[in-house]
């Protein structure tokens, strides 16, 4: 199948990027990596008469620091985000998280801005992002600025908050704090290049060997990224033993909303982010213990 | 309307281009059409195989998901450019020397995500390999290969390239040979690494035009209108055709079961049951006519499910067809010895019921098709990605009613096979249509949906196998019913459903065995021959019984399986003559290598080893309509210099290596270096029927062939060297370019000198060989003639997992194989065959599965929903040949490519039972229904 038929335009600034998506509204597309969007124009998901590239803004790529964190650009590509010190000095589960995506010319080209504004359930670095305490950077077509929590950006399948001629312009992750960790632990049938069946994220902080806070978040059995807030609750006070990760574990396939596909059916998808989510525990605290985050 | 056009500059290899392109073209198109670099394949389209990856400003990517005209100033680098100024690189020698490829379809887009990682790690592991090349499908399965040319790259900087074999590579025992047994480097690789080797879409005719089918959209239906109209009027459509402007006949592979249409004409049978065609200008334009036919069908009850399929009343595929009452296509009742008897002898009896799957052999080449006419004289040229073009070229001349000699069937490289591409296609079929109706050359080719659609992958069977035996092992008797799903069409499956049943007694050796087979038709796509035709299933099915009636009875299952092995010179129940056997002997070196009794008794939970085998006919002892023509034919011709032999025969290279071992055969018989034989493609004009690359039967038929006529050549060239000599040509021998007294080496004539004397005293020094199968192969009741076969490999294959016992994933961590396959002529190629065969096998057992939805469409016609394994996927793998003799192979040589698939499930089913103690009856082997098992387990011990 071909791609369609479409006008390509290549803004040079977000404000054009942005003023063009206005004028265009569901007729155009935001093109970034094309991972995503080149493929459903294959398929015939998605037909639209207008694409717009980003490619071509300079300011979007680049990881940075910045006070408080660091901000990765939009159309960063998720091996450069893999690969950056930044990154992996600031929240190492995200490198790590990406590792597992899709094939290294896929992750050459895909971009974080894309993964987040296609809002597809088993996205992987959104619930990563969240688990970070993350957020997303946008800029509306009026030249508005505003930053949404990373779990709020995404709103059902596909859907985000982005409104027409609004485009992401960044993800920034906070500094964390001391004797803090996450892992990020992902199930899929195949070794490489493949979906995600399950995946969970956690973050936790320690106070004298207790879990002071902690976050789980999980990918590909919900809606959107899912928090399990349950069972990140039920970890609070308590110390680090694997009694209270699987205890935790079960809560959060509790909290799961999967659907049966091809990859696995709802009840196997519960098993999995059960047992991940105890991996990803038990990760997050070691690294929270040595320092490492 | 496309949108408006844009100028983008970049720089491809180095050099500058500026072109117009419009908004929705992709790099790939850019680079292939545009530039001509065809080097860059297409296998998806969508980011799932890497075939089409280059490096876009030093990263490499898939290049199907790049619009050009985003690439303004890059630079981008394709697989042409990365040899400098006609010096490989060293990763491309290495490829070479490692045999570290295979069709050579993927090996483009391998050599360029590996050179990305080698620019950033020149000394990568084989862990940097695994996360580099984990988006670069190799349905070949060469990966241990590959992780040794790129981890050994720099070992080839500044090292000429030769042939020799690598030392790790040379053969596994000591013959006498000076070609044949040597691991010598493949004779396509240099093309191969380089992109220059041209697949069936990468040829470019002047004036060329472009057709695309239409499939029907529902799985079981009557056609009440078609209407065209729309997709005629498109500017660029030449014509459009339909059911009614077809050959009203039908066409298939058995003459017994004709049974397809080019188009429907009134009836349709599965989701994508071809109904129309289009050709136009550019593919585009044909791909915008096809939706705007109009097809209106009235929807009949469909059936998927072949257990449905044969009960009474159910919907009739092919109905008024008296041959295919009940919805039987193919019906097999076989009965040898007495199987009641056997069971009453019987100290345990096992028994249960498998339900195979529907892996897809997914060669990462889509099919293609170019169909010129050749008006001057009612001749047709056919170029076509097919692994059997003399069938292809058969089912032409009776379709259209053309003699064969008036078709000349090309086939470029085959980018991967494995059984889907053996028969003719609706591409070829519509194509010489459009040929004859445009006159114009026609590109044809499937997406990769569609060739899901087409399909003709493995029968899902459904399997009730029973075992008897003896307390000490001995196998008394063996039952199966199998319920075959063949899908809408015959397509190879009376073969399949033959096989199915008559490869069981090859193994082991029973008295007493009965089959019931039914192919049923279903409304699916039509399953056809594929990698081990029909066998693999019931294969694990018996693999996996065997290791269950072991148990009970407290044997070994290295036990069980000497006990009843096959040995040499034995005429099977079903009446299969076995020559030469060393299934024994593979049996016995895997449990000594594998540490198999120790590991057998000290893994712990989770870790399991297991045993399974196998094995394959050397080639088809029949062709698939009568014929009295030898199966493989050769001929050679010496230059006039006699330095140089060309060898023309119509074998298919789909990766298997017949283009390296054909030419050793060759060079061996003659007496010349591997290096002096070229190789003339096949091509009906060029070079004599062969039958083709299925059912394993290439080396050991056309290798008959070839050394046939390399021994005409070589018994004119002693007579004028005996001449010279002075002797009698019965002393004389030729070796390495030498024609020598065989007792005193030293006198010699140079073989070129004896062979310019030939051509100057006679003219072209030419020879001819042929090969048919010994006479009356196989027993006379009906259907023994499948099975039959000059030669048949064993293979034994064991594998360690790693079973997660919290998500019931499955790590095969390591491989043996020990395969008889006669006397190895390339240790290089047999070894590739192997691992590649364990791969696929792999993917069978663990991963692969084509899904159906309720409607009767693929749930999964694609390689993300589709998975087969990657590079991270493949596990360590010991291959060891365990050489017999074949008397009737050339030079003791046998199969390898199909025999040493089946026993890779059997093994893996039985080392996850090692592991965790969950059989899997239910193909595949998925981590969720591991997970189930383990449940139960749980529930049935608290």
């Amino acid at each position: 199948m071909s791609l369609g038929n479409f006008n390509l335009h290549h803004p040079a600034t977000v404000a054009e990027a942005c003023a063009l998506g206005a004028r265009f509204g569901r007729q155009a597309a935001y093109l970034a990596g094309g991972t995503e969007l080149l493929v459903d124009l294959r398929s015939g998901r998605k037909s639209v008469a207008e694409v717009i590239s980003l490619g071509s803004i300079p300011g979007l790529k680049g990881v940075r620091a910045i006070a408080g964190g660091i901000e990765i650009g939009a159309t960063t590509p998720l091996a450069v985000i893999a690969e950056s010190p930044l990154v992996i000095a600031n929240f190492p589960a995200l490198a790590e998280g990406i590792a597992t995506m899709a094939g290294r010319q896929v992750r050459n080209l895909g971009t974080i801005g894309g993964n987040f504004s296609c809002g597809v359930p088993c996205s992987d670095t959104p619930p990563i992002v969240c688990v970070a305490g993350g957020r997303v950077a946008l800029v509306a077509a009026d030249g508005s600025e505003r930053e949404v929590a990373a779990e709020k950006f995404v709103l059902a399948p596909r859907v985000t908050v982005l409104q027409p001629g609004e485009i992401v312009t960044a993800i920034r992750l906070p500094n964390q704090p001391a004797h803090s960790g996450a892992s990020f632990q992902r199930f899929s049938l195949r070794r490489g290049s493949a979906l995600a069946v399950a995946s969970v994220v956690a973050w936790v902080r320690l106070e004298k060997k207790n879990i002071a806070e902690a976050r789980i978040y999980m990918g590909a059995v919900g809606p959107v990224a899912l928090a399990a807030t349950q069972a990140a609750a039920s970890l609070v006070g308590k110390p680090a033993t694997a009694e209270a990760f699987a205890k935790a574990g079960d809560l959060a396939a509790a909290e799961a909303q999967p659907i049966s596909d091809l990859r696995g059916s709802a009840d196997y998808r519960r098993d999995i982010v059960a047992v991940l989510a105890t991996r990803a525990l038990t990760a997050a605290v070691q690294r929270a213990e040595g320092g490492d985050r | 309307m496309s949108g408006q056009a844009q100028l983008v500059s970049f720089t491809v290899n180095g050099r500058a281009h500026t072109l117009g392109v419009a908004p929705e073209t992709t790099l790939k198109q850019v680079i292939r059409e545009d530039l001509g670099l065809t080097g860059t394949k297409c296998g998806c389209d969508v980011g799932d195989c890497g075939a089409c990856t280059v490096l876009l400003n030093g990263r490499a990517v898939t290049s199907c998901l790049v619009l050009a005209a985003t690439c303004e100033g890059a630079e981008i680098v394709t697989i042409e450019g990365v040899a400098k100024g006609g010096e490989l690189h060293p990763l491309q020698k290495s490829f070479i020397k490692h045999g570290a490829l295979q069709c050579g379809f993927c090996t483009p887009g391998m050599i360029i995500s590996s050179l990305e990682l080698i620019n950033r790690n020149p000394a990568p592991d084989e862990a940097d390999v695994k996360a580099a090349l984990g988006g670069n499908l190799c349905r070949c399965g060469t990966y241990p290969r590959i992780l040794k040319a790129v981890t050994g790259w720099q070992e080839y900087e500044g090292q000429a390239l030769d042939t020799k074999p690598r030392e790790d590579d040379e053969r596994d025992q000591e013959r006498d040979h000076s070609v044949v047994g040597h691991g010598v480097t493949r004779y396509d690789g240099p093309d191969k690494v380089t992109g220059r080797t041209e697949y069936t879409a990468d040829i470019r005719l002047p004036d060329m035009v472009h057709g695309k089918i239409l499939g029907s959209t529902v799985a079981h239906g009557l056609i009440k209108r078609i209407d065209v109209s729309k997709a005629r009027a498109v500017p660029g459509v030449l014509a459009v055709i339909t059911g009614a402007d077809v050959p009203q006949k039908e066409y298939g592979v058995s003459p017994a079961r004709y049974d397809e249409r080019v188009l429907a004409l009134d009836r349709v049978r599965y989701v994508g049951d071809e109904v129309a065609a289009v050709v136009a200008e550019t593919e585009d334009i044909a791909e915008q006519a096809l939706k705007l036919i109009e097809v209106e069908y009235e929807e009949l009850p469909a059936v998927f499910d072949p257990r449905e399929a044969i009960k009474d009343g159910a919907p009739q595929i092919h109905p008024g067809d008296d041959r295919f009452e009940n919805n039987i296509n193919t019906r097999v009742e076989w009965h040898f010895g007495d199987v009641d008897k056997g069971f009453a002898e019987a100290d345990v009896v096992v028994a249960d019921t498998f339900v195979g799957n529907r892996p897809y052999q997914a060669p990462i080449e889509p099919h293609a098709a170019v169909v010129r006419w050749e008006h001057h004289a009612g001749k047709l040229t056919v170029w076509s990605s097919s692994m059997a073009p003399h069938y292809l070229r058969h089912m032409l001349s009776r379709m259209f009613d053309i003699p064969q000699g008036d078709i000349r069937t090309i086939t470029p490289c085959v980018g991967g096979g494995f059984g889907v591409k053996a028969e003719a296609t609706p591409l070829e079929l519509c194509g010489v249509i459009f040929a004859k109706l445009t006159g114009r050359p026609v590109m044809m080719k499937y997406s990769r949906e569609e060739m899901f659609r087409h399909f003709r992958g493995r029968h899902k069977q459904y399997i009730d196998m029973k075992i008897g035996m003896s307390k000490d092992g001995t196998i008394t008797a063996c039952q199966s019913r199998i319920l075959l799903d063949g899908g809408a069409y015959t397509s190879y499956g009376i073969v399949t459903a033959y096989y199915a049943g008559s490869m069981v007694p090859t193994l082991y050796k029973m008295d007493n065995y009965k089959y019931d087979g039914y192919r049923m038709y279903t409304n699916l796509p039509a399953s056809g021959a594929m990698r081990g035709h029909g066998v693999p299933q019931p294969r694990y099915a018996f693999e996996v019984l065997l290791d269950k009636a072991a148990e009970q009875l407290g044997l070994d299952p290295f036990d069980v399986r000497v006990k009843n092995a096959m040995g040499p010179d034995t005429v099977t129940c079903n009446g299969l003559d076995i020559s030469s056997c060393e299934f024994k002997a593979t049996l016995a070196q895997a449990r000594e290598a594998t540490g198999w009794d120790a590991k057998r008794k000290s893994l712990p939970k989770g870790k399991g080893i297991g045993v399974g085998c196998g094995g394959f006919v050397s080639g088809a002892g029949y062709p698939i309509y009568r014929s009295n023509f030898p199966h493989s034919n050769a001929l050679i011709r010496v230059s006039e210099d006699g330095l140089a032999v060309s060898l023309h025969i119509a074998a298919a290279e789909i990766g298997q290596g017949c283009n390296t071992i054909l030419p050793q055969i060759a060079a061996e018989e003659l007496g010349i270096p591997y290096e002096r034989v070229w190789m003339v493609e096949s091509d009906s004009v060029l070079g004599p029927t062969d039958l083709g690359s299925y059912s394993s039967r290439v080396t050991l038929m056309a290798g008959n062939a070839v050394r046939m006529a390399a021994a005409a050549i070589k018994a004119q060239l002693l007579k004028v060297a005996a001449v010279k000599l002075g002797c009698d040509v019965g002393n004389l021998a030729a070796r390495d370019g030498f024609i020598f007294v065989a007792q005193h080496p030293q006198v010699r004539l140079d073989w070129d000198e004896a062979a310019r004397d030939a051509f100057s005293t006679g003219g072209p020094v030419t020879g001819t060989g042929h090969y048919s199968p010994p006479p009356n192969l196989g027993g006379k009741y009906k259907g023994a003639a499948v099975g039959t076969s000059p030669a048949y490999s064993f293979s034994t294959a064991v594998c360690e997992v790693t079973v997660d016992l919290e998500t019931g994933y499955v790590s095969v961590d390591r491989f043996w194989d020990f395969s008889d396959a006669g006397t190895v002529i390339n240790p290089v190629t047999f070894h590739g065959q192997v691992e590649g065969g364990i791969i696929m096998g792999l993917g069978e057992a663990l991963l692969e599965d084509t899904l159906v939805r309720p409607d009767g469409s693929l749930l999964n016609p694609d390689l993300h929903g589709y998975l087969i394994p990657t590079i991270a996927d493949a596990p360590a793998i010991t291959s060891r040949a365990v050489e017999s003799y074949e008397p009737r192979g050339p030079f003791g040589a046998k199969e390898i490519g199909e025999g040493c698939l089946p026993p890779i499930l059997g093994a893996i089913g039985n080392a996850v039972y090692h592991a965790c103690g969950v059989r899997i009856t239910e193909l595949p082997i998925t981590p969720e229904k591991i997970l189930a098992g383990l449940k139960k387990q749980r529930e049935a011990t608290s």
